[in-house]
């Protein structure tokens, strides 16, 4: 058998091959390959072994810095974006000036269908804001004396929003004690808003301050949003609060509702599919029903032998109402 | 104010709420029993009596949670939770710890027959009985059923810990769903194992059940059996460090 011999900063592979012919392999490897060349009858297939050699250096692995992208550069790409943005819609025959990113969107996926699945690596073409993370620019000028004066914190820009929601706070409790001084100050709670937006998290912040927070940064300062917006404040004060604030879903609108249909007999209907692993139902519902459930023609109390399935189905006709 | 901060939506990668992506830990090795929502994912309202409250009824409180519910993805209800009126969660759970192999039909069946057969033997009972035992004998399987249970459960329990290279029972409090998990299980497995090979698990299951409804039986002397084993190792009451 070949004897394996490894030197540093080599390395070597061999594949078996049926009927392959030896070769010697050379390189920085070494490798003492099977001799004599292989006797080959008719009809008789021989496995032999044939060795090649791949051979890698040692990578330079550089020290794996993140890539600094200038503000030049980001500019350049934006132009070229816009330039690339008025072609795209002059090759789709459509107004440039109007052209937005769903259009953009649209025609790449036309114009480079892909089938791969991870949706990431299709072909995007967005504003380079959306590609390039967020860096911070150079935080000191040619003196060496950095430009804002928290910098030495760490964390500058968490601390300059933490002084100036405080410092916002103040301001509205300065109001209130003067209304309070005046007499005009009166007690009225604020009503509690319905649910349509939350606070942003943690993720979020840390991309709107291009900063690293830990959880207790941003719980206390979540902490002072809410002491902020729980008292009577202006509309400046409403703008900043806002900006910390996104709209949430409500899950209902996501549905689909396809409008009523209806039978030749003037009554309305509508229709619903589900599937579940090969199992494939369509539901059709009918107004002025008599309150029967059939599947497939058969009543569903006859057509499911298990209790559960009937019962499954009965309760969803108890849960509608019917 | 809306959503607390902390417990805000926790979703990132676009805020995308969705089915948790499969994490290969392990070579070779696929997550087969973990839940496939995310932790965002609210538990479905299954009581009909939530919905057909009128809203005049519902406190702050109440309108505030339902106008939440509104913004929160739900998990799908499983198959069991019907609203049936003949549904009971702890018949459920003991159904589900029965069953083998997925034979959902063949455990249920089981469970209806031993109900069958609690009812039959206590009617007899109470047909063979003087009026004024009569009023002292209890018929409805469903409270015998849930009785004996109760009665089965334990106060305290043993766990083995490592100390010194050697495994030493050590009392220890058991939470509310364990003590009920260990009821159970001790009643099927004394079902299975100490019944003869040509009896029927319906049968043996009514005579355990009506015998831990009396407070009598093995399963009675298990739990027994345990409070006494914890009563004597309370001296290794301090190896528990939780």
């Amino acid at each position: 058998m070949a004897a394996l011999r490894v030197s540093c900063g080599a390395a070597a592979s061999y594949r078996l091959f049926l009927g392959g012919r030896v070769s010697f392999a050379r390189g920085q490897g070494l490798w003492k390959a099977a001799a004599a060349k292989p006797q080959r009858s008719p009809g008789c297939q021989i496995l032999r072994l044939r060795h090649t050699t791949v051979v890698t250096t040692r990578k330079n692995v550089a020290v794996l810095r993140r890539e600094t992208y200038t503000v030049d550069f980001i500019k350049k790409q934006i132009e070229e974006f816009n330039i690339g943005k008025r072609h795209l819609a002059n090759m789709m025959g459509e107004d440039p000036e109007t052209f937005t990113q769903e259009d953009i969107d649209r025609a790449i996926a036309y114009l480079f269908p892909s089938g791969l699945f991870e949706k990431r690596a299709r072909p995007i073409m967005k504003h380079p804001e959306e590609i390039f993370p967020k860096q911070r620019a150079i935080q000191w000028g040619e003196d060496g004396r950095p430009f804002h004066f928290l910098f030495y914190t760490g964390k500058q820009s968490y601390y300059s929003l933490m002084h100036e929601a405080y410092g916002k706070l103040l301001d509205v409790e300065n109001r209130q004690d003067q209304l309070r001084a005046k007499g005009l100050f009166s007690e009225k709670t604020k009503a509690k808003d319905p649910i349509g937006s939350r606070w942003l998290i943690k993720e979020e912040l840390e991309e709107m301050l291009v900063e690293k927070l830990s959880d207790q940064d941003y719980a206390q300062f979540i902490r002072l949003l809410e002491r902020l917006s729980a008292l009577p404040c202006d509309a400046a004060e409403e703008e900043f609060v806002g900006r910390f604030r996104r709209s949430v879903t409500i899950q209902s609108k996501k549905q689909l509702i396809e409008p009523l249909q209806y039978d030749e007999k003037g009554v309305a209907f509508s229709t619903g599919q589900g599937n579940r692993k090969t199992a494939k139902a369509k539901v059709a519902v009918y107004d002025h029903g008599s309150g029967r459930i059939e599947v497939n023609g058969v009543d569903y109390l006859l057509y499911f032998p298990v209790t559960q399935d009937r019962a499954s189905v009965g309760s969803q006709r108890i849960r509608v109402g019917i | 104010m809306a959503a607390s901060a902390v417990t805000a939506v926790r979703g990132w990668s676009g805020l995308l709420l969705g089915v948790r992506s499969v994490v290969l830990r392990l070579p070779g090795l696929t997550q087969v029993r973990w839940s496939r929502y995310g932790p965002e994912y609210q538990d479905p309202q299954i009581d009909k009596g939530y919905y057909r409250k009128p809203l005049a009824a519902l406190t702050e409180e109440e309108k505030y949670e339902r106008e939440l519910r509104k913004t929160q993805v739900i998990k799908a209800a499983p198959a069991t939770r019907t609203s049936s009126v003949f549904e009971d969660p702890v018949i459920s759970k003991f159904t589900n710890m029965m069953m083998k192999g997925g034979n959902k039909i063949l455990a249920r069946s089981l469970m209806t027959q031993t109900l069958e057969a609690v009812k039959r033997k206590q009617f007899e009972k109470y047909h063979a009985a003087s009026p004024e035992e009569q009023a002292t004998i209890e018929r409805n399987p469903y409270t015998i059923f849930h009785q004996a249970l109760k009665n089965c459960e334990p106060v305290i329990g043993l766990v083995s810990i490592l100390k010194g290279g050697h495994f030493y029972q050590v009392p220890v409090p058991l939470a509310d769903r364990r003590r009920r998990f260990l009821a159970m299980k001790w009643m099927i497995t004394e079902c299975r194992e100490k019944k003869h090979r040509r009896m029927l698990m319906p049968e043996k299951l009514s005579q355990e059940l009506l015998e831990a409804f009396h407070n009598r039986g093995p399963v009675i002397k298990r739990k027994h059996d345990t409070h006494k084993m914890a009563e004597a190792n309370r001296a290794l009451a301090h190896y528990r460090w939780w």
